[in-house]
C-alpha cells in the first residue's frame, strides 16, 4: 500500500461543433475568426452541465476500482448551484456512502490543480475523488467561443496501488489578471495574448515548476512529458523558458475538444496517462492568477487502466454538428420560439424529491428478495409477484439496456427536437419508460443497446432550478462499455 | 356469486352535443346542449332525475372540480352529483356510476354526463400541467402521440413488419373513419381523406403522422338510465340495455416488467375477456355487430382489434385491409367517425361512443344506420399504453 493517484478518468460530450460553423456564422462581424476555424470543439448537450460532466468523468475514473472515495472534491468555475452542494449531487449520482465528504472548489482555473497540490503536499488516508469540470460559455463571435470546449476529468487519490506517485508539488500565487469573470456575469473578459504569454505564462509558470521540481528532487531533464493547459504558441514559449523540447508537451486537446477551463490540466493528464509508461515522470501545470505544478511518477500499475480509462473513448465517439444557431440555442444563447408547450411550469416538489432522492439521483430501484425481479421505480409491493416489503435497493444506473419501443416526438417540447423516448428492458425483469439522450434523429431502433447517463431532466426557468435523472444513450461500439456493464 | 350488470339497466335517453372547436361555448353550454336532447329523448322531467355522475378530466382547464359544474349548469335540485375521473375512460366511468346506482336500487333514474372543454388552451394537443411530483422527476414528458407511436414501433418489430405496410393499414383506418365522419353532422372533422394524404401527412411522433391522430375538440354527451323494471313501468317495451361494463387499470406490469413487449394493450385484453363473460359473448367476431373503440391514434385501433379478440394476433393488418372494420364490413368500427373525426373531449368520449351504439341499436342513426344491429361494444383506453385504464362495455336490445 502506498499513496498516490489510484485511477483516472475523463469525459468529453459527444456533441462537437465544427469551428468553421462559428466562423461562417460570425465572419460578417468578426472576419478574423476564419483563421481559428480548425477542428471542432466539444459542446455540452442541452441536458449536460458541469455536474453531469463531472459524474461521467467520475464513472470513468471509478470503473473497476475497488477503493471507494471517502471524499469528493469538485472543482469548477461553472457549477450550476451557488448554494446547494454540487458535489453532493455528484456523490448521490455515484451512489457514494452517506458519510462521504463533499466539497465544491472554484474561484480559479487552478481550482483542480491547487487541490492536487494540496493532496500531494498533505497525503492522508482518506481516498479523495478529485473532479475537474467546466462548461463555460462565451460571447457569440468571440475568440473564446472558438477555443473553449466542455469536458471533465477525475482522479482518485489515496492509499492503495497507485498508477502514479506524487513526487513533488507547489503552488505559486500571483494576481495576474489575464482573464476574469465577475461573479454576476456570464462571460469571461480576456486580455491580449501577447501580454498573457510574455508577462504571464513565461514568468509565472517557471516559478511553480522550479519549486515542484525542488520538492521532488528532480531536474527538468528527468521530466518526460509536460501537461500545460495552453495553446501551441504559449506552449512553445513556456518550453523555451523551461529549457524543454516542445515535443515533450502533451497535446493540449485544443483542436479536437477545446479549452475546458478548470478541467483542462486533468483532462490533458488523463490523455497522457492513456499512453504513459512505468517510471515516466509527468509534470502537470495549472495556470490562472499564479501557477500550480505537480510532478508525477507513473508506476507499473498503469497498464491495468490503460485502454479503459481516459478521454480517448469519448473523444472518438462524436456527433459533429455544423449548425451554429443550434449550438447557440443549446447553450441558451438564442431564444428560439419552441411554442407554448415550452411554457410548461416545472416547479419541483422538493419534499417529493427528497423522499425519493436516491431513486432519482442514483436511479435506485429495487430487487424483490422473493422472486428476484429487478424493478424501477421501487415500491413496497413487488410488480411481479405482488409480495409486500420484500424489496432491497439496487441501482440500475450501471446497466446496459435494450430498446423495446421508441418514438421520435415532434410535438413534445425539448430543446433539441425530436423528443426521443421509449421503453427499455434491463436484466432480471427490469423495464422502464425513459427519455433518451444523445441520439440523432433516425438513430434509435427497436433492439438498440443503450447505457444510462446522468443528465438534466428538466429546467425550471421561473425558479432557476434544474433537476437531474438518468437517460439511455447510445452504446458506442466499444468493448469497454459492454464489459463494464456486464461486471456491474 | 355476483351476476354482473347484464340486462339490469336500461338507457332511456341520450344526448350528444356537436363536437368541435366550440369557441362560442363554455362547458355549461355544452352540458345543456347534450342534456336537452337526452331529456326530450327520455320524455321525463328534470326533477325525475335523482342522482347524477359527472365525467370531467382536466378540471382546471375545463370546468372546475367537484359536482358543481354539472349541478350549477343544470340548476339541479340539490340531488347527489358525483364527479368521476379515470383518464380517457372518464365518460364511461360516469355511465358506470349511474348504471350501478339504478341497478343497486339506490335510485330509479340517474344521469351520466361527460364534458370537456379542451380548446381554451390556445395551442395544439392536450393541455400541459405543472410537472414536479415524483413521476415527473423521472418519466419522460411524453405526449399522447409519442406514447402511442411506440405501439407501432413495437408491433412492427414483433411481427417483423415493414413500417410502410403497417403505415398503410393505419392509413386505411383513418380513411375509413373520415368517410364515416362525413355522414355525421355532430362530428368535428367531416372531410374525406385519401390513403395518400394519410401516408404523406407530416410526422407528429414517429411513425405517427398528423392523419394518424385524432383531433382535439370540445363536447359533451350524456345518458339517462333506469332499471329494466322501471322502464317497463314507464311503458317502454324494446330498450337498449347494458350487457357488460368492465374496467381494467394497469398495475405496473406493462412498464416495470419485461413480460410486456409494448405491442399490445394488456388491460384491454383483460377488460374484454371480463366483458364477454359478463355479457355472455362466446364469439365476439360473430356476435358483435358494431364497435366504437378508442382510436385516439390509428395504430391504437389496429392493435385493439386483436386485443378485443376480433382479429387473431398478428392478423389485424389483413383484416383492416380486407375491410372487415369498414362500414360495410363484418364488424364495422367507428361508424360515427370515431375519435378520429369527433376529437377527444376526454370526459365526453365514452358517452359519445355509447350514444352511437344506442342510436344504431334503436335504428335511429339516419344516414349512418347499419341495418339492425343487436349488440354493440365501446372501448376506452385512458393514459398511455404502458400505464393505462381500459374499459370495455357491451350494449344490446332487450324486451321488457
Amino acid at each position: 500500500m502506498s499513496y498516490g493517484i489510484l485511477s483516472f478518468g475523463a469525459y468529453v460530450p459527444s456533441l462537437r461543433l465544427a469551428r468553421s460553423a462559428i466562423a461562417n456564422g460570425m465572419a460578417w462581424a468578426v472576419p478574423s475568426l476564419k483563421g481559428l476555424a480548425k477542428g471542432e470543439r466539444a459542446v455540452a448537450n442541452w441536458d449536460e452541465d458541469s455536474v453531469t460532466l463531472a459524474v461521467e468523468a467520475s464513472r470513468d475514473c471509478l470503473r473497476g476500482i475497488t477503493v471507494e472515495p471517502a471524499q469528493i472534491q469538485l472543482a469548477s468555475t461553472t457549477l450550476p448551484f451557488a448554494d446547494r452542494s454540487n458535489s453532493g449531487i455528484v456523490a448521490d449520482a455515484l451512489l457514494c456512502a452517506e458519510f462521504t465528504g463533499t466539497e465544491d472548489l472554484g474561484g480559479s482555473r487552478r481550482a483542480a490543480t491547487s487541490a492536487l497540490v494540496r493532496l500531494g503536499l498533505c497525503p492522508g488516508g482518506r481516498a479523495t475523488l478529485l473532479i475537474a469540470t467546466d462548461c463555460r460559455d462565451a460571447k457569440p463571435g468571440s475568440v473564446q467561443e472558438m477555443n473553449y470546449g466542455h469536458g471533465a476529468a477525475a482522479l482518485l487519490v489515496g492509499e492503495g496501488k497507485p498508477i502514479a506517485l506524487i513526487r513533488g508539488a507547489a503552488s505559486f500565487h500571483d494576481d495576474f489578471v489575464d482573464q476574469y469573470r465577475a461573479a454576476d456575469t456570464d462571460y469571461d473578459y480576456t486580455l491580449e495574448e501577447r501580454w498573457i504569454r510574455e508577462e504571464g505564462y513565461n514568468k509565472i509558470v517557471p516559478k511553480a515548476v522550479s519549486a515542484a521540481l525542488m520538492h521532488a528532487g528532480l531536474s527538468i531533464d528527468e521530466i518526460s512529458r509536460v501537461v500545460l493547459p495552453a495553446n501551441v504558441g504559449i506552449g512553445k514559449g513556456v518550453a523555451k523558458v523551461l529549457n524543454l523540447a516542445p515535443e515533450r508537451l502533451v497535446d493540449p486537446m485544443l483542436v479536437n475538444c477545446g479549452d475546458c477551463g478548470v478541467a483542462q490540466p486533468l483532462l490533458i493528464l488523463a490523455h497522457a496517462l492513456e499512453s504513459a509508461v512505468p517510471g515516466e515522470k509527468i509534470l502537470v501545470i495549472g495556470f490562472g492568477q499564479g501557477a500550480d505544478a505537480v510532478v508525477l511518477e507513473v508506476t507499473s500499475e498503469i497498464a491495468a487502466l490503460q485502454n479503459n480509462h481516459g478521454p480517448g473513448h469519448s473523444l472518438a465517439h462524436k456527433r459533429v454538428i455544423d449548425n451554429y444557431p443550434m449550438f447557440l440555442s443549446l447553450r441558451n444563447q438564442l431564444d428560439v420560439d419552441f411554442g407554448m408547450r415550452a411554457e410548461r411550469d416545472n416547479r419541483t416538489s422538493q419534499p417529493a424529491f427528497y423522499r425519493r432522492r436516491k431513486d432519482i439521483t442514483g436511479m435506485v430501484g429495487a430487487r424483490c428478495t422473493g422472486c428476484k425481479t429487478l424493478q424501477f421505480p421501487r415500491s413496497k409491493v413487488c410488480v411481479k409477484c405482488g409480495e409486500m416489503d420484500t424489496q432491497i435497493d439496487e441501482s440500475l444506473s450501471g446497466l446496459v439496456g435494450r430498446v423495446k419501443s421508441y418514438t421520435e416526438d415532434w410535438l413534445a417540447y425539448t430543446p433539441l427536437p425530436p423528443y426521443i423516448y421509449g421503453n427499455v428492458e434491463f436484466i432480471d425483469g427490469a423495464n422502464c419508460m425513459l427519455e433518451f439522450t444523445d441520439f440523432a434523429p433516425g438513430q434509435v431502433q427497436v433492439g438498440s443497446t443503450v447505457k444510462m447517463m446522468f443528465r438534466i431532466k428538466d429546467f425550471d426557468a421561473k425558479r432557476h432550478f434544474r433537476r437531474y435523472f438518468w437517460k439511455p444513450a447510445p452504446v458506442q461500439a466499444s468493448s469497454r462499455e459492454i464489459a463494464s456493464a456486464a461486471s456491474a | 356469486m355476483a351476476r354482473g350488470i347484464r340486462d339490469k339497466v336500461a338507457i332511456i335517453g341520450m344526448g350528444c352535443s356537436k363536437f368541435g372547436e366550440r369557441w362560442d361555448c363554455g362547458p355549461e353550454e355544452l352540458i345543456l346542449e347534450a342534456f336537452k336532447e337526452a331529456l326530450a329523448d327520455a320524455n321525463i322531467s328534470r326533477e325525475e332525475i335523482e342522482m347524477a355522475w359527472l365525467g370531467l378530466f382536466f378540471q382546471e382547464q375545463s370546468a372546475g372540480k367537484s359536482a358543481l359544474p354539472l349541478s350549477l349548469s343544470l340548476r339541479l335540485p340539490n340531488i347527489p352529483v358525483t364527479r368521476v375521473e379515470n383518464m380517457c375512460a372518464t365518460g364511461t366511468e360516469a355511465l358506470r356510476g349511474a348504471v350501478y346506482a339504478v341497478a343497486a336500487g339506490a335510485c330509479d333514474i340517474a344521469l351520466a354526463m361527460g364534458v370537456e372543454k379542451l380548446k381554451d388552451t390556445g395551442y395544439a394537443g392536450l393541455p400541459e400541467r405543472t410537472k414536479g411530483t415524483f413521476d415527473d422527476l423521472w418519466l419522460p414528458n411524453a405526449t399522447a402521440p409519442g406514447a402511442f407511436a411506440q405501439l407501432a414501433s413495437a408491433y412492427a418489430a414483433k411481427h417483423r413488419l415493414n413500417m410502410h405496410d403497417l403505415k398503410r393499414a393505419m392509413a386505411h383506418i383513418s380513411v375509413k373513419s373520415h368517410a364515416n365522419g362525413v355522414l355525421n353532422p355532430k362530428a368535428h372533422l367531416r372531410k374525406i381523406i385519401t390513403e395518400e394524404e394519410a401516408l404523406n401527412a407530416g410526422v407528429v411522433a414517429y411513425p405517427l403522422g398528423l392523419m394518424d391522430c385524432c383531433g382535439i375538440s370540445d363536447g359533451a354527451a350524456c345518458a339517462i338510465v333506469t332499471s329494466v323494471e322501471k322502464a317497463r313501468e314507464m311503458g317502454l317495451k324494446d330498450v337498449v340495455v347494458v350487457k357488460a361494463m368492465q374496467l381494467a387499470p394497469s398495475n405496473g406490469f406493462e412498464m416495470s416488467n419485461t413480460g410486456w413487449d409494448g405491442s399490445y394493450l394488456h388491460t384491454t385484453r383483460v377488460a374484454a375477456q371480463r366483458a364477454y363473460a359478463e355479457g355472455g359473448v362466446k364469439d365476439p367476431r360473430r356476435e358483435i355487430n358494431l364497435m366504437e373503440v378508442h382510436d385516439c391514434f390509428s395504430v391504437t385501433e389496429l392493435v385493439v382489434m386483436e386485443d378485443l379478440g376480433i382479429s387473431p394476433e398478428g392478423g389485424a393488418i389483413k383484416d383492416v385491409m380486407d375491410g372487415v372494420y369498414d362500414r360495410d364490413g363484418a364488424v364495422p368500427c367507428q361508424v360515427d367517425g370515431g375519435l378520429k373525426c369527433f376529437g377527444h373531449p376526454i370526459g365526453a368520449t365514452g358517452l359519445r361512443m355509447a350514444y352511437e351504439i344506442y342510436l344504431q341499436l334503436l335504428g335511429r342513426a339516419g344516414q349512418r344506420q347499419l341495418g339492425s344491429p343487436s349488440l354493440g361494444l365501446t372501448h376506452n383506453l385512458g393514459g398511455h399504453p404502458f400505464r393505462n385504464v381500459a374499459s370495455v362495455s357491451l350494449f344490446g336490445l332487450h324486451s321488457t
